[in-house]
């Protein structure tokens, strides 16, 4: 385990990573809080109207960031079980645990916001012959699957491995996600090409504001991610010296 | 690119061309994901830490009273206790 794999076991030292992201997370809490906070006041006051949709375009805004970041979810959770499988590093599982709950929150939100920007520019809530309304629900509910699925094996092992091997197979579901507009043409539509050119559909009066908030909603996953991570370690690590003494010292 | 402010009042901005329900609840979503998302795992890692402690003291409290260790302090008793088993 000496030489050159050391750095690899020491990433997977959950107090390791405690200790880094009890340092990172000022810094990352404090851009994220930044960043979103501009993203959202440019949406929703300097955001002009687009000339089809009105003001529901500050929808999409909140949107895009948010389903982007949503399709993250398998294939992280899919390299994490990987690792688990492999590599048996118990700080792979942490994260892979709780990022399918957060995952089913970002998929969720991605449902609404889109359902309610329908509900204006398609007159219609849901489209069932929609392949990406239909695969991104599939995914809410391979999310599901996964929390679900660790909670009913017993042995927390085998509920590690059947959770990664389930990961990994859901990341084909992301792929039919991504391509489900171009591949089957019904309602939802193609991502916009964007421009440079001030004043064109898709502007960058329109799109630097999404950039922004994409960034935003990104640390806010990454952010939510640690957290959740780290009451994971203190839990499972709560017979480890350092776990206690930080016990001992909170008020 | 910032072309300002598209509202010339707040009763229009709250309006959003007719589309108040579609844009706000959206953004009222958002607030309530992102301040659960954090929220949720603070208030955790304190129930943790919180139901850790009170483990800790009342063990060290209970080998206090048995009178086994003289002047320490009940947590450094529970400490030295259970550290040094786990210890390799």
């Amino acid at each position: 385990m000496a030489g050159r794999w050391q750095w690899f076991h020491r990433l997977g030292s959950p107090k390791w990573f405690y200790e880094k992201t009890t340092r990172w997370l000022p810094w990352l809490i404090g851009v994220m809080a930044l960043l979103l906070a501009v993203g959202i006041v440019w949406a929703l006051l300097f955001l002009p109207p687009d000339y089809q949709q009105g003001h529901t375009s500050r929808i999409l805004v909140v949107h895009v960031a948010v389903a982007g970041a949503s399709l993250s979810f398998f294939p992280l959770m899919a390299v994490a079980g990987t690792v688990t499988l492999v590599w048996r590093i118990k700080l792979a599982d942490m994260v892979a645990k709780n990022a399918a709950p957060l995952g089913a929150w970002f998929t969720f939100l991605t449902l609404a916001t889109g359902s309610i920007w329908g509900s204006v520019s398609w007159g219609t809530w849901w489209e069932w012959t929609d392949s990406r309304l239909v695969s991104m629900l599939f995914q809410f509910f391979l999310l599901l699957g996964v929390i679900s699925l660790r909670t009913a094996i017993e042995s927390a092992e085998t509920a590690a491995r059947a959770c990664a091997l389930l990961s990994i197979v859901g990341c084909i579901n992301v792929v039919i996600i991504k391509y489900s507009v171009a591949w089957w043409n019904t309602l939802h539509q193609p991502p916009s090409p964007i421009s440079m050119e001030v004043g064109s559909p898709n502007g960058p009066e329109f799109w630097v504001a999404t950039a922004i908030m994409i960034v935003g909603v990104y640390l806010f996953l990454a952010v939510s991610l640690i957290l959740a991570t780290r009451n994971e370690i203190l839990e499972r690590e709560n017979k480890a010296q350092w776990v206690r003494e930080l016990a001992l010292r909170s008020r | 690119m910032l072309t300002g402010i598209q509202f010339d009042s707040l009763s229009e901005f709250f309006a959003m061309g007719g589309y108040a329900f579609n844009v706000w609840s959206v953004y009222a979503l958002f607030a309530i994901f992102l301040v659960a998302n954090l929220a949720l795992p603070l208030r955790r890692r304190k129930l943790i830490l919180r139901g850790q402690k009170r483990r800790l003291t009342v063990r060290g409290a209970d080998a206090e009273r048995a009178g086994k260790h003289g002047d320490k302090a009940g947590w450094e008793v529970s400490l030295a206790a259970e550290g040094a088993g786990e210890e390799q």
